[in-house]
């Protein structure tokens, strides 16, 4: 491609690129393109208005992410995030949990195009369910818009994370209560978090996402 | 202490299943199982992840499906006993009153004691709802709240049929009693109104409108809901702007 051109890799597999004097996010990708994004060259761009991971990285989040990385996915709906994740993990694996039918039928998909996809239709408020399944791992990522999300992050952290692992969770505000100011709510999450976990970032995507923080984590177990 | 894992039984040493898919789908326990189990699946099954990836899509791929066929009917039955449940404890609460007025007595307690119970389940019945509804009508629910939603579900018959109907129907779906009435006058050459909402008129956004603003605001939502009905359907994923749509739509009306 003539207008293609590579700027900043910022994690494996992902870089900032340059088409046409625009610059994006995007995952190398062996793969088609899956969800309407655009193919350049080898280059999948990754939407950040489709994407908080995306959205996170733009902001200037760099998580400890390597090609042999094992994940623990929360949220996986239909796929958009996990599509890039798996193009990242090239060596690793993701356990992609989502308990809703409908959007995993199009993640089903994508499971069997990757190799590094297991996917579990569950309750992610009960790990117990798929405690034999999902081994220790070394990133729990969680996109769930709960009231209990917190709660859950972490029963799920203390199953499946080894010490020292990482955590990003996207909290929406509103979702966790839609009284209360979003600030003071971001405030009460961080409290609740910093009791397992330390916190390394906190990045605020609300230009990308209304009411949304992503909050970057380490276990400490 | 023995641990259920996807493909055997590990107590200290791992009994590999017969058949996968079947370990797979009991693969739980009540706590976490030690990394040592999962080493040594790695061991004894050959080509571990590409296996487990396989048992997994086959167990889902089966799974999705059931569930797709079920939720809908799941939460019709609920908004159906819902309502049977609120005429049965209504009457109970009735009764109640009449006994006591008399006379307080065992009965009289245990009557209570009943109405509560019931009470108890109808709180579990709308929270059942609620989650349903969020998985399978995550872009209904969001614009309408589940129990509305779930109502005009019922109304429609499944997601299937809601997916379909266009606008205009959406708009006095459950108001078909009055309709039918207001058709009978109008063809026995009477006068009569058309009525111009149903279920949706329950919502606060209507609802709280001026009278001459509600036919607006009712054609507005039934719009977004017949969106949000062919998206929950069709894709099952949340497209926020629709609720936020008629939000904006509202607090415009509410204000104008
Ligand atoms: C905002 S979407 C996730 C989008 C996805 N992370 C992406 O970026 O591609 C949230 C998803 O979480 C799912 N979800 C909500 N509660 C859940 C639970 N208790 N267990 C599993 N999934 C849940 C919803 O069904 C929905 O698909």
């Amino acid at each position: 491609m003539k207008n293609l051109q590579e700027l900043e890799e910022v994690l494996p597999n992902t870089y900032f690129i340059q088409v046409n004097g625009k610059r994006l996010l995007a995952t190398k990708s062996k793969y088609p393109p899956f969800y309407g994004e655009r193919k350049y060259g080898e280059y999948r761009e990754w939407i950040p208005t489709r994407s908080k991971l995306s959205a996170a990285i733009i902001k200037g989040l760099r998580p400890k992410i390597k090609e042999d990385t094992k994940i623990l996915y929360l949220g996986a709906a239909s796929g958009t995030t996990v599509s890039h994740l798996s193009d990242i993990v090239e060596e690793g694996v993701i356990y992609a949990v989502e308990y809703s039918a409908k959007p995993f039928v199009k993640f089903l998909e994508l499971a069997k195009e990757r190799r590094n996809i297991v996917p579990l239709l569950e309750d992610a408020r009960k790990p117990e369910n798929y405690s034999g399944i999902v081994e220790k791992v070394d990133f729990i990522y969680q996109d769930i818009a709960q009231r209990d999300q917190i709660d859950i992050f972490i029963k799920n952290a203390e199953f499946f994370l080894k010490k020292g692992g990482i955590g990003i969770i996207m909290v929406k505000a509103r979702s966790i209560d839609s009284t209360l100011e979003p600030e003071k709510i971001f405030k009460n999450v961080e409290k609740e978090l910093k009791r397992k976990f330390d916190l390394l970032s906190k990045i605020d995507i609300q230009s990308y996402h209304k009411d949304h923080v992503c909050f970057y984590l380490r276990w400490r177990g | 202490m023995k641990y259920n894992l996807w493909c055997g039984e590990y107590d200290g040493k791992l009994k590999l299943s017969k058949d996968f898919a079947k370990s797979f789908a009991k693969a739980k326990n009540p706590s976490p199982v030690p990394e040592e189990a999962f080493e040594e699946a790695k061991e004894k099954v050959k080509n571990y992840y590409e296996v487990l990836r396989r048992v997994a899509i086959e167990v889902t791929e089966r799974k999705v499906e059931r569930e797709l066929r079920r939720e809908d009917r799941y939460v019709i039955m609920l908004v159906k006993a819902l309502d049977e449940l609120n005429e049965a404890i209504n009457l109970l609460e009735e009764k109640y009153r009449d006994l006591v007025e008399v006379k307080t007595s065992e009965i009289s307690e245990e009557f209570e004691e009943r109405i509560r119970g019931l009470k108890e389940l109808r709180r579990r019945i709308e929270r059942e709802i609620d989650e349903v509804m969020g998985k399978i009508a995550p872009n209904l629910t969001e614009i309408l709240g589940a129990k509305i939603a779930a109502r005009l579900l019922e109304r429609a018959g499944s997601m299937e049929k809601l997916a379909i109907l266009p606008a205009s129907t959406i708009q006095i779906i459950g108001a078909e009693k009055s309709l039918f009435k207001a058709l009978t006058r109008i063809r026995k050459g009477k006068k009569a109104k058309i009525p111009k909402h149903g279920i949706i008129f329950q919502h606060p956004f209507i609802r709280s409108l001026p009278k001459r603003k509600r036919g607006k605001m009712a054609r507005f939502m039934a719009g977004k809901l017949a969106i949000a009905a062919k998206l929950d359907y069709f894709s099952g994923e949340l497209k926020e702007e629709l609720a936020e749509e008629v939000r904006r739509k509202y607090e415009e009306l509410a204000r104008a």
